[in-house]
């Protein structure tokens, strides 16, 4: 009972933890990326490392049709991006413009949901969408007109003045603070760069597969102009985030193993001493070591393997549970998440993998446990343990 | 007949920095159907004398030969399997396991031995009824007496027909009723059976029982008597 229970709680405890761990960062990448980087992006091929107008190019109907040509890529949306100065009376400050499909990019940017005052854009618009905390900074409300004055394609001067029709919260305080948002036909007149964009963000389901589009795009762009880059390039800020929080995981997971390995390995001792005596004298009267190895074997396989399959089903609600609703992180932790763009919650996820992987690591806590009643067994001295 | 020879026997342990024969040039011959104590104060070596007999230990020298084995030149799987069909043991705190009721305790060398079914209930019967127990049968240990337990041991040990049972201070933990009824019950099958038995003792009303006394004192036999009962 007290190994089954230590098993169950060991199985429940690291599949929770993992599930946790990677939850949060799908979770992080989800935020920070999906919803607005997206996770893959197709460029003119010096566009990333030199990020102007200069290095953009045309709408172009092969390109298109390459980027469809792979089946996991379920759309694309076109960007115009560039940098400007904002300015209202005393305030000037430079911010990110963002010309988009102001459809399409709804369900990836979720903007009208992201609306605190005023309304969304409308294809046809020539107004425009500003962040918060830029509002805030150049003390902009709804129906008030930001003047905007940059470069546009090729040297041009870009100028020019455009209602606010909303105010958007984004999920990034940095993005929040500088972030300019107007439908793609605006844009390309305000950069006087027709027709042009600069990015084409590669829409898919499934997160896993973004090295594998990028390599496969890449593969079918390598004679052309255009170049596929993934999240990890355009982000490594976050990369960095994860692979830092990552490694506390790794060291949290190893001190849980650890926990998990002396706990199950203290009731496996516990319940060979406890019954070496009952073994000495089933030696004494004629049972063979090895069957009584044999059947210690199969003892602890069952009742190990009990404990892992209650532990994994009574994880899986609870797993579920928190998937659905998410721990709220506060304080701190909170703000520094939500600086990165990343929304303060720590989901679990219910893939298969996690489940998978802590069971195996448990089962081989379980079977280097399971060798000491076998080597104790071996080595009994019956005398000794006939005294106990 | 000869059912156990001991020659020169030795056993020395070297745990503590002192070295202690605990048997030191033991020679004894054990007959069938003998009923014999060993006694002698703690410390004696009436245990490790048994536990040797019954090849739980190893001698540092001399031979102990059962039934013309030399124990000694047996490794320790072959050891094991002839103690299963030669050797019975009584253990002064009964040891009888705590998860088998009283019959599957006394079962279980049988099915070791790969007796039948038939067989095996058989002789259950057989010896529940001789140990004075019926009805106890699928009762665990822990809700039988000291004396009831120990009975069941005695069962275990005479189940598979060993050639002999060592019975290392059976009645030190029982009361005086117990002890008398347990000797009673041993000393019935010694005559009607002819089973042997060998105890080790401090207790005065086995001694009294006893055919034959053989007094142990600093590992040596200092006097071996045998008695007219």
């Amino acid at each position: 009972m007290i190994t089954v229970t230590s098993v169950t709680l060991a199985v429940i405890l690291a599949v929770f933890v993992r599930s946790l761990q990677e939850g949060s960062y799908a979770k992080m990448i989800e935020n920070a990326v999906g919803q607005f980087t997206g996770y893959v992006q197709v460029h003119q091929k010096d566009y990333w490392d030199d990020q102007s107008l200069d290095n953009g190019m045309e709408i172009n109907d092969s390109l298109l049709e390459i980027i469809h040509s792979i089946p996991q890529i379920i759309g694309v949306n076109m960007r115009l991006e560039s940098i400007a100065l904002a300015s209202n009376e005393k305030n000037t400050k430079g911010v990110l413009v963002m010309g988009i499909n102001t459809i399409s990019e709804d369900s990836m940017l979720n903007l009208s949901n992201k609306i605190i005052n005023g309304k969304y854009l409308n294809p046809n618009d020539s107004s425009i969408l500003i962040g918060s905390k830029l509002a805030h900074f150049l003390n902009i409300v709804t129906g008030d007109t930001l003047v905007l004055l940059g470069q546009g394609h090729w040297g041009q001067s870009a100028i020019g003045a455009y209602p606010v029709k909303g105010i958007v919260k984004m999920p990034s305080v940095e993005i929040d603070r500088q972030i300019v948002f107007m439908p793609i036909k605006l844009a390309q007149s305000f950069y006087s760069f027709p027709n042009g964009i600069t990015s084409m963000v590669v829409k898919f389901n499934d997160a896993t597969l973004t090295q594998s589009i990028t390599n496969k795009l890449n593969n079918k762009l390598k004679r052309s102009d255009y170049r596929a880059i993934p999240w990890q390039k355009m982000s490594p800020e976050l990369v960095q985030e994860i692979q830092s929080d990552r490694s506390g995981g790794i060291f949290m997971i190893a001190v849980l193993y650890m926990i998990i390995a002396f706990g199950v390995f203290g009731t496996t001792l516990m319940m060979t001493e406890e019954r070496k005596k009952e073994f000495a004298v089933m030696v004494a009267i004629g049972t063979q070591k090895t069957k009584l190895m044999v059947v210690s074997l199969y003892e602890n396989l069952l009742i190990n393997g009990l404990a892992i399959l209650i532990g994994t089903l009574l994880s899986i609600p609870l797993v579920y549970y928190y998937s659905i609703n998410p721990m709220r992180l506060s304080g701190d932790a909170a703000v520094s998440m939500e600086n990165l763009g990343i929304e303060p919650i720590m989901p679990t996820t219910l893939s298969a993998d996690i489940f998978l992987h802590q069971i195996i690591v448990i089962l081989i806590i379980v079977g280097i446990a399971i060798l000491y009643p076998l080597i104790s067994l071996g080595r009994m001295n019956v005398i000794n343990s006939l005294r106990r | 007949m000869k059912v156990i020879e001991i020659k020169n026997l030795h056993k020395i342990y070297h745990d503590t920095e002192v070295e202690v024969k605990a048997v030191n040039g033991v020679n004894l011959e054990f007959e069938e159907g003998e009923f014999s104590a060993i006694v002698g104060p703690s410390g004696s070596g009436k245990t490790t004398l048994l536990n040797v007999i019954g090849g739980l230990d190893a001698p540092s020298s001399g031979s102990v030969i059962i039934d013309g084995t030399d124990i000694g030149t047996l490794s320790s799987r072959e050891m094991i399997d002839f103690r299963l069909h030669n050797i019975g043991f009584v253990f002064q705190a009964y040891n009888l396991i705590p998860v088998l009721t009283a019959r599957e305790n006394a079962e279980f060398i049988m099915q070791l031995q790969k007796k039948s079914r038939a067989e095996r209930d058989a002789r259950i019967a057989e010896l529940f009824t001789a140990i004075g127990i019926q009805g106890k049968e699928d009762i665990r240990p822990n809700r039988l007496s000291g004396g009831q337990q120990q009975r069941v041991a005695v069962a275990r040990a005479l189940a598979s027909k060993p050639k002999f049972i060592l019975a290392d201070e059976p009645t030190a933990n029982l009361d005086s009723k117990s002890t008398t009824n347990l000797l009673d019950i041993m000393r019935k099958l010694n005559e009607e059976e002819n089973v042997t038995f060998i105890f080790s003792t401090h207790d005065q009303r086995v001694i009294d029982r006893a055919k034959r006394v053989i007094v142990l004192d600093d590992g040596k036999v200092t006097k071996d008597t045998k008695t007219e009962q």
